[in-house]
C-alpha cells in the first residue's frame, strides 16, 4: 500500500508538469487550432536558461527562474509572430509542419551550440523529504505540486475574471466574431503565447528539477506526453489538460511500478485511445456536432 | 493517334528510358554503390509519401502514424524471408505481398474504430496506434526486441556475387513497383472509387447524402494507403538487411507527412518531387554536417510561409494524361476501336400512382425535452410538388433530417415506396431514393461541376476498386456511360458548358442548381430541397420556380421544399404543410394556407388577423 501510494505521488509529480506544459498546448490550439509542435522545445530552450544562469552565472534560483520565464516568452512570442502570424489564413496543416520546422530548428540550433551532450542540472533545495503516515514525499516533489496547483488556480482565475481572459474565450470561441466585436485578436494570441511559454518556462524547471540532465533533444517527449495529456482532457478545455496530464502521470507511474518499465508508453497510448473511442472529444471535451 | 496518346506515349518512353540510364550508370560504375543506394531509398520514399498522401491528400484525414504501417510490412517480410528456406527471387515477392497484406489488415483493424473519430483527434489516434505498433515490435521475441531484426537478406547482396549486378536488380524491382504504386493511385484517384474518397474530403455530409458510404469509403483509403506502406516496409527491410523498431517511431511519420504536405497535399506528383529533394537534400548537404539539419528546418519553414499550400498545391504532373491515353492507345492498338459504352443504370419505372411514394406516420424525434419533431403525418404523391413552410425554428430541416436518416427519430416510421426505411443510414436512404440539397449550399467545392454530378452517380456504377486501379473495360464503359449521363444532366440545366469549372467558383445561383442537380443524378423518388431560394434575388427566384417545375416533369419526381418565399411556395406547390413548434399545425392547398388564421397566427402573432398574402405587400 505505500509503495501504491508513493508511486501515487510520483505520477502526481510528473504529471502536474505534464499538465503545465499540456496548459501551453491547449490554450493555443483552443484559439488558433494549431497544434504547436514547437511548445516542448521551449522545455528545452527553457532548462538551458536555468542551467546556464544557475551555473555560469551564478544568480540565485528565484532570479534564474525569472530569467527562465522571461526567455521562454521572448521564444515563444517570437515563434508566433515571426513564424506563425503570417499563416494564420492558410489551410491548418501549414502551420502545423511550419511548428515541426521550428521545432527541428530550436532542437539543431542547441545542438549545435550546446552539443549533444546532456548537462547535469544542480541541486537547488537539499532539505530533507517530509513524510505523512509512512509515505515519504521529496520536497521538490510537494514544491512541485503546490506551485503547479496555485499557477493552475491564478490561470483560471485570470482567464475567468480578467478582461484578457475573457477576450481570450472570445477568441477561442469565435476567431471572427471576437474580432468584430473589437478584441484585439493579434494581441491575444501573442498574450496566449506568453502565458503557455511562461508556463513551460516553470514547467521546464520544475522538470529538470525533477529529472536532472539538460539535452537538446529532452522537450521532445515530455511535450508529447503534455500535448497527449491535453487531447486525452479535451483539446481547447483548460481544466481538461489539467485532469490529462495528472491522469497521464499517474498511469505512467503505476505501470512503471507493477507492469513494465518498457510498456509504460504503451500504456499511456492505450489509455489515450480507448478514451478517445469512448468520448471522441476527451476527457471533459463536448461532443459537437456539425449543423446539416 | 491523337496528341494526347503522343504525350502519354512520350512519358513511358520517358520512364524506361529513365530506368535504363540509370541502369546504365550503375553498370558502369559512374553511380557508386552508395548513389544507387540512396536512389533507392528515394524511391521506398516515394512509395511512403504517395500512400500517405492517399489518406491526407486524397481523404483529407491528417494520419500521424504512417510509419507504424511501413514498420508492420517490414517485420513481416523480414521474419518471412529469414525463415522459409525458399530461392530469395521466389519468397521476396511472397514476402512484400504478406508484408502489404499485413500492414493493410491492421490498417483496416485500426481504422474501424478510429476512423469514428474526426480532424486532430484522428490524427492524434493514429498517433497513439503508431506507437503502440513501435512499442509492441520493441517487446516482442519474434522481431528481436529492441536490439532489432538483424541478417536480413539484402537485395543488394543476393541477387548475383556480383555487387553491381545486385545493385541494379534490386533497383528494377524497387523502381518498377514504385512505378506501379504511383500508377495505381493515379488511376484509383480517377475512378468512382476515388472520386467517393475525395467527395469524403470536400464535404463528408453532402458525400453522404449523396449516396457515398463514407465509412467504407475513409477504410478503403486507409486501408489502400496501408497496404502500399507495408509494401514500402518490405522494401526498406530488404535494402538495409536491418530492422530497429526505434526508427518507425512518431519522427518518422512526421518526416513522411512533411514531404507530403511540402510537395502539396493530394498532389502525387508533387509527393514524388518532395520525396526526391527531401531525401538527397541532407546528403547533398552533408558537406555542411552540422548546419543541415538547421539549414534543412529552415527551408522547410521559410517554404511554407511562402508556399502554404505546398510546392505543386493539388496540382499533378502530365502523368495523369500519361495513363489515361495508355490506355486509349492500348485499346485502339489491340482491341479495335469500337469499344462500346455501357449505361449501367436504368431510370426507375415504377408506377406508383394511386400510393404515396413518401409516407411519414407519427414521426418524432426529441432532443432531450425538447420535441424538435412531434407526431409527424405527412405524405407525398408522384409526381407532386409540396411545400413545408413554417417560421425559423419550426423543425422544418429538422424533418428533412429525420427522412434522410442524419437523425434517428425516436417514434414514428417513414415509408419510401412502400416499404419502411427508417433506421436505415443516409447513403442507404438516398440509394432508395431520397436525395435531397442543403439549406447553406455543400458541394465538392473543389472537385469540377462534372465531378460533383459523377460522385452522385457512384451507387450506380458496379466495378470494384481494383478494376478501377487496373481500368479494365468494365470500368471504362461504366465510366464513358456515366460521362455521357452527367452531361446530359447539365444540359438539361444548361450547365454544359460549366461542366470542366470548379464547383466552388461557380456563381451563387449556379451553385444552388449544381447542388440540385446532383441531387437528381442519384436518381430519386423523392427530392427534398431546403431553402433553393434563399439568397436569390427574384428574377432568379422566378428563374428557380420554372427549373422545379421542369424537374417535375422531366425526371418524375416527387418534391417536398422548404421555402420562405411565399411567392415561389403559393406560386409553385399543389399542397401545403405548416410546421410550427415541431407540429404540423395545417396543410391544404395554397389559397387555404393563406388564409388559415392559425398559419397567420404563427407567422404574424396572435393578434393579427390580415391575411398573409396582404401582409406581405403591406
Amino acid at each position: 500500500m505505500t509503495l501504491f501510494f508513493s508511486q501515487l505521488i510520483n505520477g502526481l509529480h510528473v504529471g502536474i508538469i505534464y499538465a503545465l506544459i499540456a496548459l501551453g498546448y491547449t490554450m493555443v490550439y483552443g484559439i488558433v487550432k494549431l497544434i504547436n509542435f514547437a511548445h516542448g522545445d521551449i522545455i528545452m530552450v527553457g532548462a538551458y536558461t536555468a542551467v546556464i544562469t544557475l551555473v555560469s552565472l551564478n544568480v540565485p534560483p528565484v532570479v534564474a527562474l525569472l530569467l527562465t520565464i522571461l526567455v521562454c516568452v521572448i521564444f515563444g512570442v517570437t515563434i508566433e509572430r515571426v513564424a506563425y502570424k503570417p499563416l494564420r489564413s492558410s489551410p491548418r496543416i501549414s502551420s502545423l509542419i511550419t511548428a515541426i520546422g521550428v521545432s527541428m530548428l530550436l532542437q539543431n540550433t542547441a545542438l549545435l551550440v550546446f552539443g549533444a551532450a546532456s548537462r547535469p542540472f544542480p541541486t537547488i533545495f537539499s532539505i530533507p523529504p517530509l513524510r505523512f503516515a509512512g509515505i515519504q514525499i521529496s520536497f521538490v516533489t510537494a514544491l512541485t505540486i503546490v506551485v503547479s496547483l496555485v499557477l493552475m488556480l491564478l490561470l483560471q482565475t485570470f482567464i475567468k475574471t480578467s478582461k484578457a481572459g475573457k477576450a481570450m474565450r472570445a477568441a477561442s470561441e469565435d476567431y471572427n466574431t471576437a474580432q468584430l466585436m473589437g478584441i484585439n485578436v493579434n494581441n491575444t494570441i501573442t498574450l496566449t503565447f506568453a502565458i503557455g511559454c511562461a508556463l513551460a518556462g516553470i514547467g521546464a524547471f520544475l522538470y529538470v528539477m525533477a529529472y536532472p540532465a539538460v539535452s537538446p533533444t529532452m522537450g521532445s517527449l515530455p511535450g508529447l506526453k503534455a500535448f497527449i495529456a491535453a487531447v486525452l482532457g479535451g483539446i481547447g478545455i483548460i481544466p481538461g489538460a489539467m485532469l490529462g496530464g495528472v491522469v497521464m502521470g499517474i498511469a505512467e507511474s503505476l505501470t512503471k511500478a507493477y507492469i513494465s518499465t518498457q510498456l509504460s508508453d504503451a500504456v499511456v497510448y492505450g489509455i489515450l485511445i480507448v478514451v478517445l473511442l469512448v468520448k471522441p472529444t476527451g476527457l471533459l471535451g463536448k461532443q459537437t456536432r456539425e449543423k446539416v | 493517334m491523337n496528341k494526347k496518346t503522343k504525350a502519354i506515349l512520350l512519358n513511358f518512353l520517358a520512364l524506361i528510358s529513365l530506368f535504363l540510364l540509370v541502369t546504365i550508370l550503375m553498370a558502369s560504375g559512374m553511380l557508386s554503390n552508395y548513389l544507387s543506394n540512396i536512389l533507392v531509398t528515394v524511391l521506398i520514399t516515394i512509395i511512403m509519401t504517395a500512400s500517405l498522401n492517399v489518406t491526407t491528400g486524397l481523404l483529407g484525414q491528417l494520419a500521424l502514424g504512417h510509419a507504424g504501417f511501413m514498420a508492420i510490412g517490414g517485420y513481416v517480410s523480414a521474419i518471412f524471408t529469414k525463415n522459409v528456406a525458399m530461392d530469395i527471387g521466389l519468397s521476396l515477392p511472397i514476402a512484400l505481398l504478406l508484408g502489404g497484406l499485413a500492414a493493410a489488415l491492421f490498417g483496416m483493424l485500426i481504422g474501424i474504430p478510429a476512423l469514428r473519430l474526426q480532424g486532430d483527434y484522428l490524427a492524434i489516434i493514429t498517433l497513439g496506434f503508431g506507437e503502440i505498433i513501435r512499442v509492441i515490435i520493441e517487446n516482442l521475441q519474434i522481431t528481436g526486441g529492441a536490439a532489432g531484426l538483424t541478417r536480413i537478406a539484402r537485395m543488394s547482396r543476393v541477387f548475383s556475387p556480383d555487387r553491381t549486378v545486385s545493385n541494379i536488380v534490386q533497383f528494377a524491382i524497387v523502381f518498377w513497383i514504385t512505378v506501379l504504386v504511383i500508377a495505381s493511385i493515379f488511376t484509383l484517384g480517377r475512378s468512382r472509387h476515388g472520386r467517393a474518397i475525395i467527395s469524403i474530403r470536400e464535404n463528408a455530409i453532402a458525400a453522404e447524402a449523396t449516396g457515398i458510404p463514407t465509412t467504407r469509403y475513409k477504410l478503403l483509403a486507409f486501408t489502400i494507403a496501408a497496404f502500399f506502406a507495408g509494401l514500402a516496409g518490405g522494401l526498406f527491410a530488404h535494402q538495409n538487411g536491418i530492422l530497429v523498431a526505434k526508427e518507425f517511431g512518431f519522427n518518422k511519420s512526421i518526416e513522411y507527412l512533411v514531404m507530403v504536405v511540402l510537395g502539396g497535399m493530394g498532389s502525387i506528383t508533387g509527393s514524388i518531387i518532395a520525396s526526391f529533394v527531401l531525401v538527397a537534400l541532407p546528403e547533398m548537404l552533408r558537406a555542411l554536417s552540422e548546419y543541415r539539419l538547421i539549414i534543412y528546418s529552415l527551408l522547410l519553414i521559410i517554404m511554407m510561409l511562402f508556399r502554404p499550400a505546398g510546392l505543386l498545391g493539388t496540382q499533378e504532373f502530365s502523368l495523369l494524361s500519361f495513363w489515361e491515353g495508355m490506355e486509349r492507345f492500348f485499346h485502339t492498338v489491340f482491341r479495335g476501336k469500337g469499344e462500346k459504352t455501357r449505361m449501367p443504370f436504368q431510370p426507375r419505372y415504377d408506377v406508383w400512382n394511386d400510393k404515396p411514394v413518401l409516407e411519414t406516420s407519427k414521426l418524432g424525434i426529441a432532443f432531450g425535452g425538447l420535441k424538435a419533431a412531434d407526431n409527424i403525418n405527412i405524405h407525398l404523391m408522384n409526381d407532386e410538388i409540396v411545400g413545408l413552410i413554417g417560421p425559423n425554428g419550426a423543425g422544418k430541416t429538422t424533418f428533412f433530417n429525420l427522412l434522410t436518416g442524419v437523425y434517428l427519430p425516436t417514434e414514428g416510421q417513414v415509408t419510401l415506396l412502400g416499404k419502411p426505411i427508417m433506421g436505415k443510414q443516409t447513403h442507404e436512404i438516398n440509394q432508395e431514393g431520397i436525395s435531397r440539397t442543403f439549406q447553406n449550399i455543400r458541394l465538392f467545392k473543389s472537385m469540377s461541376a462534372l465531378d460533383n454530378i459523377k460522385v452522385a452517380f457512384h451507387s450506380r456504377m458496379k466495378y470494384s476498386p481494383i478494376s478501377g486501379i487496373l481500368r479494365n473495360s468494365r470500368c471504362l464503359s461504366e465510366e464513358r456511360g456515366i460521362d455521357i449521363r452527367a452531361r446530359e444532366l447539365l444540359r438539361v440545366f444548361s450547365m454544359e458548358h460549366e461542366a470542366d469549372t470548379i464547383a466552388g467558383s461557380l456563381p451563387y445561383g449556379q451553385q444552388r442548381k449544381l447542388e440540385i442537380c446532383r441531387a437528381l443524378a442519384s436518381n430519386p423518388k423523392v427530392l427534398l430541397l431546403d431553402e433553393p431560394a434563399a439568397g436569390m434575388n427574384p428574377s432568379e427566384t422566378v428563374e428557380l420556380m420554372n427549373t422545379i417545375k421542369l424537374i417535375r416533369d422531366q425526371f418524375a419526381v416527387a418534391i417536398l421544399l422548404i421555402e420562405h418565399d411565399m411567392k415561389l411556395v403559393m406560386g409553385i406547390c399543389e399542397r401545403i404543410y405548416v410546421l410550427n413548434y415541431g407540429k404540423i399545425i395545417a396543410q391544404g392547398t395554397p389559397a387555404e394556407i393563406r388564409n388559415n388564421p392559425e398559419v397567420i397566427a404563427a407567422y404574424l402573432g396572435q393578434e393579427q388577423v390580415r391575411p398573409l398574402e396582404e401582409a406581405r405587400h403591406a
